[in-house]
């Protein structure tokens, strides 16, 4: 939107010769400066130096977009989370010597919610692998739709995570930590870079409807960051952002009178005090949450999409539709700018996620089966539209699964952070590659071992910024995402 | 694998000939075979895979890798190699790659070749060419960590002197020694302190700073008629004593101490009477607690002589933190909560942040790693936290007499209780053989009021359940011991308590199987015990003698992994094996027939059967016990810190942080950098159930000489008045902090505070009696273009409301407002949207009334998942660890819900209603009242007329006057004079 244009909606007069945009955010109060340190580049340190200035003498939108230091692959990240824990054995990671010891009990150190154990029932994969592509990746008939698509894709097998329980393998896929309260990497991105979309938060996150996941809003905090960097729960339908709809009594043209009074009574109030930036910020706050109210639903509203496109994503059958609709919605927000996207496949407990330690069978099939679709459809349709090369893609749990079962019988699989398969796609991956191994049983990462930091970092790499020197000063030490020691990007899968 | 490495040690051993010399570290002269294998084999291995990260560039955890000297010197963890000893080579050990070792290289597990040649050069006694002179390739090793003079001149740990104010020109400003401080650095940088600010500023500015709230237009009237010289000093007073006071100042320190009454993580367990410490924190303020003592309290209110409810309630403080009840990694985890301690303390009352030494030296301040661990020290012996129980919780009376009154009314009621029960027992006996139903074995029922309590968590061996807080509790559906209530079939526990009934004296066998460990306890002995993991199949059993009657049983079970099961069955004198546990059969005959207990039974034929005397005390019987297990109430219960004894476990430096490797072993002591001596930490008597270490450290904390503590809490209080510290990082006054704008000052505020004997009320009382508080916000122009920042203190710095007052200010000017004190925490509304995001929506958020709804913020329960949209919106404090400062920030989103959610149209109702009661029916007047209630001074016409315009407009829009007077409500809530102070 040409922000020069006079929009008749907006009450006249500037405030204090400043464009909207300058005053839109605020991160106020001592120490937040520092916030805006980390990203100076080089001279980072220098920034520390002056940072009450931010404070009272400029003016600093935390949100407002910032070119990437280093040149950039990838504007914007889609995060499809599949929650629970998909068993990598039984979608990307083939493992054929794992079908013949079907039934055995084999010699083998596994970690999950059950403990540490040195032996385990193998069960083979449920399903059968085919091989797709140019690139020849072996596929399981979990995902038919996906499997077309993999040479856009690179597969990690190799990952590994700290802790194979969910409350804190989910919090350290989300902020790298196992430990509760530091902030996520749609916060880090978007404190990074900001978002180009200033009717839209920049990081939002879309739930399964059947709940959000465990430890709900720890993954999607900000931590000890601003709330400015939290991520926006936004709904499919109905009331998509909290709070963006009107009271029932108020139409919009009531409500601009109520804000053309509201403003004057701010500006009077700012007269005697125009040094004060953050009171003009305040007033520009409601003339951008009007312009949400305008803009917004109109982000989530499809009905302009074909027929053909919403056939794409599997909006034309039942079990596709949830998923579909968001991953359509996904498409639609990055698009407008939005920097981070956050999609749950998967919610609340048990097998409504990908957490099969009952029925392997059943619970991936159901998960696979409504995603499968809507998700091919998503890398197909940003493919199309040239999105895919600056938005970057993740799949992936917060762990994979064991090679063997967790109970006595049936074919659940326990929790495994030893080793598991993510992979990503479009900004600047490489497509039809694989790097990274698991044993033969699938069980542990023996090859190219890459923990959730290296993700991390190649996140940030692809965003065009230097997981090193994105810092945020917070209890004595310049915190960074990818930890005090720091980690490297996969560097087999960029190009 | 092993085979083959045997043959090639072997194989090394024969060719080099080493057999006779494998263990010794001196590298002779190696032969040209081993020169030879070792250029070909060793070193093209260590150059490609190991020296990145440990060469001449980097020297991950201290080891290099490019010298024979360096490797045998080793890194943090030790030796790398020893020669000639494979085994004992850690080298060696992190190469193989094996489950829970350290994995090196990290990416990817060396060839299984290259494997066996390092462990052959190892075994060689590592020769390495042309090193025989280990002196030759010198190690860079880790040097001391070092505090220089610099250091120790660092302004924060010079002792606390009290400098006299300087000489200042403009003497008629200066109304106490602040004054001439702050003047002293306004004239030498040539700078004017701005005019006084308003009365009407000046009475809306001190009350929200001492209570969180605006004046009521009353007190505003009242002030500025008040023209007595001490007019403002009487108001000071006035608000120093209220009791709102605390519940301003006591939400600053609750910030601090990273206050909530949840764990976090996936459970987000709610903590057992966390409120209590909130409660604590608001008296101790209004109080005026000297700050000396409310430190002690609160890091040993437990090892106080004077230790009273309020001092064990304190300690709540050790239990506030997070908490992973699952963790991946237990000994780990518990360090974790160790830091929690180690940052919270030093943070809080040192102002440093000695927890960044936890994996090494501090990179900026002068604390070495050792420091962290002596302050570890201090906490090791607490009892980790579980969430309540016996560790975790103490009963708490308001008196001596009030402990010694319930140990009685107990005892007594304990009494009583049994004998009624040996005389239900024997009407029920007595019915069971008259209905000769006790010859009917396939119906008998053996237990009684049986209860479970169920635990989620693994364990080896049967634990101390009576620690551990239940996961859920209840009572079975049929009387027998029975797994089903579990969530999982994996690491769970069950305790069943209840009562056995033995029909007549005698000897009766009782046996055991389960899968995994269990024990049976009969009248409070154990008969059975068959502990730890098994399956099932080797069924144990006991013969005991049993006086008939009601005798108590407890059984407890857990199961690790793998199959699960539980058999209990008894026999004897007149009965073969019965079951006292559910059987597989007999739970599918359970759901179609259930069997009723006895006490149904007999109210359905117990007239007939005993007779209508017999029967109706035993009715009576049965009120009785009922009547008597109510008298037995569980006294009150605080949150509180507990210790394993006198006796403190060592605590050893980990390296890197690591649990797994231990270095020194240290003993508590204070920070080097301060000169500090090791503590006297007298011997604790026999039986005391702590060291006594946390008493010794809250006594240097707060000990005359600390030069840290004082300033630091000076500091807080200076900040909290004028929006930012005399040092802006006031929980950092390391070499990184800030320095502080004006040294002298919070020196002498500092040793004001010790003057006072730590009171804060006097503190409070001369700061905000100063000139320098009482300046005008406005600006000047050519100040702003010299000091921006206000470094100088020229004004008095504008500020937004923190999020409670905010929301406590809506309240409060819509006349909703209910100024209910302490208690449980309340649970405002939260919508449905938000509830939405939790795993289970609504879980852990309850509802409380309508008046409880309209409590002060500080009251709400503090669910670290979930919090009130207002509050998270305007930036409430992050509660997972010490927050020192709260951010202001300014969204969109906050416009959205300040001008739709429905807390904010509900309130602009009641606004709006409030008018219309207050102000009757004329609009001006309604619009006057409003503009007044929340900017705290009257309006201007041009400003009454702009209300007017806007309820008129609407009108004319077709807006009924009720609906516009309340848009015109919202309108006022939301404007900038409201939310920000002068």
């Amino acid at each position: 939107m040409d922000r020069n244009a006079h929009d008749p909606s907006q009450p006249p007069g500037d405030f204090c010769r400043r464009t909207r945009r300058e005053f839109l955010w605020e991160a106020g109060a001592g120490f937040t400066g520092l916030a805006m340190a980390g990203m100076l580049g080089d001279g980072f340190f220098a920034g520390q130096a002056g940072a009450a200035e931010v404070d009272k003498g400029r003016f600093v939108n935390p949100l407002a977009p910032k070119a990437s230091p280093l040149p950039a692959k990838a504007k914007s990240v889609i995060f499809l989370f599949m929650y629970g824990g998909p068993s990598q054995v039984d979608t990307f990671d083939y493992k054929p010597k794992l079908y013949g010891l079907d039934g055995k009990t084999i010699a083998i150190k596994t970690f999950g919610r059950g403990g540490k154990k040195n032996e385990g029932r193998v069960v083979g994969p449920k399903w059968k692998f085919k091989q797709y592509g140019q690139s020849g990746k072996w596929v399981s008939d979990l995902f038919p739709n996906i499997a077309t698509c993999v040479d856009d894709i690179a597969f990690i097998h190799s990952l590994t995570a700290d802790s194979p329980i969910h409350g804190s393998a989910m919090l350290q896929m989300n902020t790298g930590k196992i430990l509760s309260g530091s902030p996520c990497l749609g916060s880090w991105v978007n404190y990074g870079l900001g978002s180009v979309n200033e009717n839209l938060p920049g990081f939002v996150v879309m739930l399964d409807p059947t709940g959000g996941p465990i430890s709900g809003s720890k993954n999607w905090s900000s931590g000890y960051m601003p709330a400015s960097y939290q991520g926006t729960l936004l709904r499919s339908g109905g009331n998509p952002v909290l709070d963006l709809k009107r009271p029932e009594d108020m139409n919009e043209s009531t409500q601009r009178k109520l804000l053309d009074t509201l403003h004057a009574y701010n500006s009077d109030h700012l007269t005697h005090r125009a040094d004060n930036s953050n009171l003009a910020a305040r007033i520009a706050s409601y003339e951008m949450a009007f312009a949400m109210q305008r803009h917004a639903p109109e982000a989530v509203d499809i009905q302009s999409e074909s027929a053909e496109t919403k056939a794409l994503y599997g909006l034309d059958q039942e079990k596709t539709r949830d998923f579909g609709r968001r991953c359509l919605l996904a498409r639609r927000l990055v698009e407008r700018g939005v920097r981070f996207v956050q999609l749950y496949a998967g919610g609340a407990h048990n097998d409504s996620n990908w957490d099969a330690h009952g029925n392997l069978e059943s619970n991936h099939n159901y998960h696979a089966g409504r995603t499968d679709k809507p998700v091919a459809g998503l890398l197909k349709d940003l493919k199309r539209r040239g999105l895919l090369d600056d938005t970057l893609v993740i799949w992936g749990g917060e762990f994979g699964r064991q090679p063997t079962a967790e109970n006595a019988s049936g074919t659940g699989r326990d929790h495994n952070a030893y080793g598991f398969t993510m992979w990503m796609a479009g900004g600047g991956i490489k497509g039809g590659t694989t790097v990274g191994e698991t044993d033969e049983l699938g069980s542990a990462a023996i090859t190219d071992r890459f923990h959730v930091k290296n993700l991390h970092a190649t996140v940030l790499a692809q965003l065009g910024v230097n997981p090193e020197r994105l810092t945020y000063f917070y209890n004595g030490l310049d915190q960074k995402l990818v930890g005090v020691e720091g980690a490297e990007p996969i560097h087999q899968i960029m190009s | 694998m092993p085979r083959l490495h045997l043959t090639a040690i072997t194989l090394a051993c024969l060719t080099f000939g080493l057999l006779d010399t494998p263990g010794r570290a001196e590298n002779v002269a190696p032969s040209e075979e081993q020169v030879r294998f070792f250029e070909s084999k060793v070193r093209p291995v260590l150059l490609d895979q190991c020296l990145k990260c440990h060469g001449p560039e980097k020297q991950k955890a201290g080891l290099r890798l490019d010298s024979r000297a360096a490797i045998l010197a080793g890194g943090e963890t030790g030796p790398a190699v020893v020669p000639g000893k494979p085994e004992e080579s850690l080298l060696l050990t992190v190469i193989r790659h094996e489950a829970d070792a350290p994995k090196m290289p990290p990416s990817k597990k060396l060839p299984t070749l290259a494997i066996a040649d390092l462990t052959r050069w190892v075994e060689m006694g590592a020769p390495w060419p042309g090193q025989q002179d280990t002196g030759t390739v010198p190690v860079k090793r880790r040097t001391a960590f070092e505090i220089t003079d610099k250091d120790r001149a660092h302004w924060a740990f010079q002792p606390v002197r009290r400098p006299a104010p300087p000489k200042v020109k403009g003497q008629t400003w200066v109304k106490n020694p602040i004054d001439g401080f702050v003047l002293a650095g306004l004239e030498s940088n040539g700078l004017a302190p701005n005019p006084p600010a308003t009365k009407a500023e000046l009475i809306r500015r001190a009350t929200y700073d001492l209570t969180g709230l605006p004046p009521s237009p009353r007190d505003v009237e009242n002030f500025l008629a008040d023209r007595a010289p001490n007019a403002y000093e009487a108001l000071i007073d006035r608000l120093l004593a209220s009791p709102r006071y605390g519940e301003k100042w006591g939400r600053h320190w609750l910030d601090l101490v990273r206050y909530a009454e949840t764990n976090s993580y996936e459970r987000d367990g709610a903590k057992p009477n966390a409120w209590r410490y909130r409660d604590y924190v608001i008296r101790a303020f209004n109080d005026d607690k000297p700050f000396d003592r409310f430190v002690r309290e609160q890091l040993a209110g437990d090892e106080l002589p004077d230790a009273n409810n309020d001092s064990i309630v304190a300690t709540s403080y050790y239990r506030l933190g997070i908490w992973d009840d699952e963790p991946a990694d237990r000994e780990l985890a518990r360090y974790d909560n160790l830091d929690d301690l180690v940052a919270t303390t030093s943070q809080v009352f040192l102002g440093l942040t000695v927890d960044c030494a936890r994996c090494h030296d501090h990179k900026l301040d002068p604390i070495p790693q050792k420091d962290y661990y002596r302050l570890v020290s201090f906490f090791q012996n607490v009892n980790p936290y579980r969430n309540g129980g016996p560790t975790d919780e103490a009963p708490i009376f308001p008196d001596d007499k009030a402990r010694l009154a319930h140990v009685r009314m107990t005892a007594e009621a304990e009494k009583r209780r049994n004998s009624i029960r040996d005389e239900l027992t024997a009407i029920e006996r007595e019915f069971v053989v008259k209905t000769a139903e006790g010859r009917n074995e396939a119906t008998a029922i053996d237990l009684e009021d049986l209860k479970y309590r169920y635990y989620r968590d693994t364990w080896d061996t049967l634990p101390d359940f009576n620690a551990i807080k239940p996961e859920s509790a209840g009572s079975l559906p049929k009387p027998l011991f029975d797994l089903s209530p579990r969530t999982r079939d994996d690491a769970f526990g069950f305790v069943f308590e209840g009562s056995l009934i033995v029909p007549k004296d005698g000897q009766y066998t009782f046996s055991l199987d389960s899968d995994d460990g269990s024990r049976l306890v009969i009248a409070g002995k154990t008969v059975l015990e068959y502990d730890g993991i098994h399956g099932q199949g080797d069924e144990k059993s006991v013969s005991v003698a049993l006086l008939a009657g009601r005798q108590p049983i407890r059984l407890e079970y857990f199961q690790h992994g793998h199959g699960l099961g539980l058999t209990v069955a008894w026999s004897g004198p007149n009965f073969s094996r019965r079951l006292l546990s559910m059987a597989e059969s007999q739970k599918a005959l359970a759901q179609v027939r259930p069997n009723s207990p006895i006490a149904r039974r007999i109210a359905t034929s117990g007239v007939v059967v005993l007779g209508a005397k017999q029967h109706a005390r035993y009715v009576k019987l049965k009120a009785d016990l009922e009547a008597v297990a109510k008298e037995m109430l569980p006294p009150d219960r605080a949150l509180c810190v507990t210790e394993a004894g006198p006796d403190a476990p060592e605590t050893f430096v980990l390296l890197r942080g690591n649990p797994q490797t231990k270095g020194d072993r240290v003993e508590p002591a204070f920070l080097t950098v301060l000169g500090a001596t090791s503590p006297n930490i007298p011997k604790p008597p026999i039986g005391a159930k702590t060291t006594g270490r946390r008493k010794a450290l809250a006594d240097w904390i707060v000990a005359a000489d600390n030069p840290l503590t004082p300033r630091v809490m000076a500091n807080r209080v200076w900040q909290h008045h004028f929006g930012r510290g005399i040092v802006r990082s006031s929980s950092n006054f390391g070499l990184q902090g800030d320095k502080p704008t004006h040294p002298e000052l919070l020196d002498w505020l500092a040793s004001e505070l010790v003057a006072n004997q730590w009171h804060l009320k006097p503190l409070h009382r001369l700061i905000m009696t100063s000139s320098a508080y009482q300046m005008s916000s406005k600006p000047q122009e050519g100040a702003l273009a010299s000091d921006p920042t206000n470094d100088h203190l020229w004004r008095f710095d504008m500020r937004r409301l923190s999020a409670e007052e905010v929301r406590d200010s809506i309240l409060a000017v819509t006349g909703r407002l209910k100024l209910k004190m302490y208690g449980p925490g309340v649970y405002p509304t939260i919508p449905p949207e938000v509830l939405a995001g939790q795993s289970i929506p609504g879980a852990g958020w309850s509802t409380s009334t309508p008046e409880d709804e309209s409590r002060r913020s500080i009251y709400i329960h503090v669910k670290r998942s979930l919090m009130v949209p207002i509050l998270e919106s305007f930036d409430a404090a992050e509660t997972d660890r010490s927050s020192p400062n709260r951010f202001a920030t300014t969204q969109p989103t906050q416009a959205l819900a300040m001008l739709n959610s429905s807390f904010m149209n509900q309130q602009a109702e009641a606004l709006a209603a409030r008018l219309r009661a207050e102000a009757g029916s004329d609009t001006k007047r309604q619009v006057e009242l409003a503009l007044k209630l929340v900017t705290s001074r009257s309006p201007t016409d041009a400003e009454a007329r702009r209300g007017l315009e806007l309820i008129a407009g609407l009108g004319s829009q077709g807006l009924k006057p009720d609906a516009a007077l309340k848009s015109f409500c919202l309108v006022a809530l939301n404007i900038n004079e409201f939310l920000y102070i002068d």
